[in-house]
């Protein structure tokens, strides 16, 4: 049944990117419409979806577990690219790169990332810093994905340019300049709200552990795959913003490491959980649990 | 109702003809004004461009001047010999002159195919002609239809898209790298004819700062007072390459005056800022390596003249589609233009047949009773006059809301014409008349 309900949102989405793809061989005013009709129509029931995790759980914010994070990830950047769709030009394909992002997170965290909530045991102030931790890490990982959309529009502009081609029709892209400016700001606000994030569930497993326990209060060692890759994705971010500030760096190089970050990034979040790797991140409730 | 169209354009007639037969702005409300005096009960629309000049005309069969009539009256109210511009006016008749109009407003008949100027140019005509009463029912229909199909025809074929001119292409490449100007440096070497007119057309872009290097310094200054720019003398030319985003470069040098490793310095100097070099020399004056370093894009002259050609060549693949949906659309508001026109001969066919038996009517009642006094008579006729009105009103009403839906669907006729004509015993509509291109 959830499956199915998601598949109603990522159908419409679905739908939305058909339109947009068809950019290449159909010129009309109603395309347009269409393409964004169906991205609002896809976006509104997403919401819906979403309301009523919120509903049925405890926090206002579903960001209780990776697969909610995930689902809410992308109804954000799906906004967003709806309002980049509504707010450029009609022929600039904003869409021919945010939608499949969106619908590659929906259906990987509905195949691939367990349910489970990560914290609902929590009270109080773990609670409370939980949802914290919940939302800087979301709020980074939407400046990510911003930061990858525009990345890969700078490395098709920039083909495009090298292999000196004439534009598609009805398929143009926003300038290098333009695809620059939100990938630099992307990263320069993506990095101090991983940074928050992280270190507060740092912090949060440390208390935890001191605390002593089991089950889901024995805190997440720093052995732990999914500490791991984390420091790891900070490690790479951190690179990522000296690179973006380093002048022989910009450009290309950048953009690659941008979209090395997200792919990064996103392992962490789901990465470790889909394989199926023993973590204690959200144990004893994730779906493989430990081994 | 008839339709023509008379004039020349660009294949017709030499720029001399045009010229003289143009309407400028000072002299097209007087021309319009002067059509309208010499042929009464018709409708005129005045197009004048650079490469057309074309006077349409639509009226009742009758009264619309005929080819000749309409030459006499633009050879002398130019001042011209009819004779000696008659071998270049080209004429359309009926709904070719439909077909014509929507291949203009379409720029299928431009100079320049896919143009965008023209459009505008006929809503200009239009408009002035609607502003001075000179265009009608059918011309409304005709240019509301061809300005809509002229629009149609640019979405569906993409005939507008890319420039055909090198210096217009560098815009388009200008855009594609950055998207503000005004903090943008343009720095010019060498100063060429080609490097003027791309330069001329990136000032509309509004570019923050102008540099003019030349070997020649009278040459630079003489550049930077004409594009309101700054001279940099020659042996500065790698720091005006540092502080410039974009470089038009168009010397006559032998060599290469940027080369590889020099603009690797400049380049880092730069701090691997976003640069567009457009290199319009021949030779080129930039080693071609150049553009394999991150965050420039470098194009030669060639590389703008295959992009050019490339647009044109599009375009050309967009023409076939664009006659399809002309010769579909033209199909379709003639026959609007055509049923508009019947149900109004309709309207009036059935008034003139109501008054005919009123007054007949009414002839014969007073010839009866010779002794009703003249307020009698009148409050009689008034009395009968208001009962035809009413009775005709309901048939008048629902003729023009047929007449409305026909022309959304103009295919067939509307049965409730049919139906009209027939209950009220009203002649048939003339066959529509035959197509013809005059020449």
């Amino acid at each position: 049944m959830d499956r199915l309900q998601i598949l109603c949102f990522a159908g419409t989405y679905g739908l939305a990117l058909a339109v947009e793809l068809a950019r290449l061989f159909v010129r009309s005013e109603l395309r347009w419409h269409l393409g964004v009709g169906l991205t609002f129509l896809g976006w509104c029931v997403q919401t819906l979806y979403l309301a009523n995790i919120a509903w049925s759980g405890r926090t206002p914010l579903p960001v209780t577990s990776a697969f909610e994070s995930v689902m809410v990830l992308s109804w954000v950047v799906a906004l967003i690219g709806l309002y980049l769709m509504v707010q450029w030009p009609r022929k600039v394909a904003v869409g021919f790169f945010t939608l499949p992002l969106v619908l590659g997170l929906i259906l990987g965290a509905a195949w691939f990332v367990p349910r489970a909530a990560e914290g609902r045991d929590w009270e109080g102030a773990t609670a409370f810093w939980g949802t914290v931790h919940g939302i800087f890490l979301l709020a980074g990982a939407v400046c990510a994905s911003l930061a990858f959309a525009a990345g890969l529009m700078y490395l098709a502009q920039m083909r495009r340019l090298k292999s000196k081609q004439t534009r598609n029709f009805g398929f143009s892209l926003p300038s290098l300049e333009q695809s620059e400016r939100v990938n630099r700001g992307a990263i320069v606000a993506a990095f101090p709200l991983l940074t928050a994030g992280l270190l507060i569930g740092a912090l949060l497993s440390a208390v935890e552990l001191r605390k002593g326990g089991g089950g889901p209060h024995a805190g997440v060692p720093w052995y732990d795959p999914k500490v791991l890759s984390a420091f790891g994705m900070w490690l790479v971010f951190a690179g990522l913003l000296h690179a973006r500030f380093r002048p022989s760096m910009r450009g290309r190089t950048v953009m690659m490491l941008t979209i090395a970050a997200f792919a990064f990034l996103v392992f962490t979040w789901v990465g470790v959980e889909a394989l199926r790797l023993p973590t204690a991140h959200g144990a004893p409730r994730t779906a493989g649990g430990p081994p | 109702m008839r339709l023509l169209a008379l004039g020349v354009d660009h294949r017709s007639a030499p720029a001399t003809v045009r010229e003289a037969l143009a309407f400028g702005d000072d002299r097209l409300g007087a021309g319009l004004h002067a059509l309208r005096d010499a042929f009464p009960g018709n409708e005129f629309v005045v197009l004048s461009t650079c490469n057309r000049v074309e006077v349409y005309a639509a009226g009742p069969a009758g009264d619309i001047p005929g080819v000749d009539a309409l030459t006499a009256f633009l050879a002398d109210f130019h001042g011209l010999n009819p004779e000696t511009i008659a071998g270049h006016l080209v004429g359309y008749h009926d709904e070719a002159v439909v077909g014509h109009l929507f291949r203009v407003a379409a720029s299928l008949e431009s100079l320049v195919l896919g143009e965008g100027q023209i459009l505008g140019q006929v809503r200009e005509a239009y408009r002035a002609a609607v502003d001075r009463q000179g265009a009608g029912p059918v011309f409304h229909t005709v240019f509301q239809n061809a300005l809509r199909v002229g629009k149609l025809v640019r979405e569906k074929t993409g005939m507008d898209q890319g420039k055909l001119s090198v210096a217009s292409v560098a815009v388009d490449l200008a855009r594609e790298v950055f998207d503000t100007f005004a903090d943008k440096t343009v720095l010019v070497i060498g100063a060429g004819k080609m490097g003027d007119l791309t330069l001329q057309h990136l000032k509309n872009l509004s570019p923050g700062r102008i540099l003019i290097v030349n070997r020649n310094p009278e040459r630079a200054q003489a550049a930077a007072e004409k594009w309101r720019g700054e001279p940099v003398p020659f042996d500065r030319l790698n720091q005006a390459l540092i502080e410039a985003d974009l470089v038009i470069s168009t010397t006559a040098a032998a060599e290469p005056v940027v080369n590889y490793d020099q603009y690797v310095r400049v380049q880092r100097a730069r701090r691997n800022r976003l640069a567009l070099i457009l290199d319009i020399a021949i030779p080129r004056d930039f080693d071609p390596r150049i553009g394999d370093l991150d965050q420039v894009t470098l194009y030669h002259v060639d590389d703008l003249r295959a992009q050019a050609e490339q647009n044109l060549s599009r375009r050309r693949k967009g023409v076939d589609p664009a006659l399809l949906i002309i010769e579909r659309e033209t199909a379709a508001c003639y026959a609007a233009v055509r049923q508009q026109q019947d149900a109004g001969a309709l309207l009036r066919q059935l008034g003139d047949r109501a008054d005919q038996i009123r007054r007949r009517e009414l002839d014969h009642l007073f010839q009866n009773l010779p002794q009703l006094s003249d307020a009698d008579r009148e409050a009689i006729a008034h009395m009968a006059a208001r009962l035809q009105n009413q009775f005709l009103h309901h048939p008048r009403a629902a003729v023009r809301s047929a007449a409305a839906e026909a022309a959304a669907a103009p295919e067939a006729p509307h049965p409730i014409l049919s139906a009209v004509r027939h209950l009220f015993g009203l002649a048939d509509p003339p066959a529509p008349s035959s197509l013809k291109k005059i020449t």
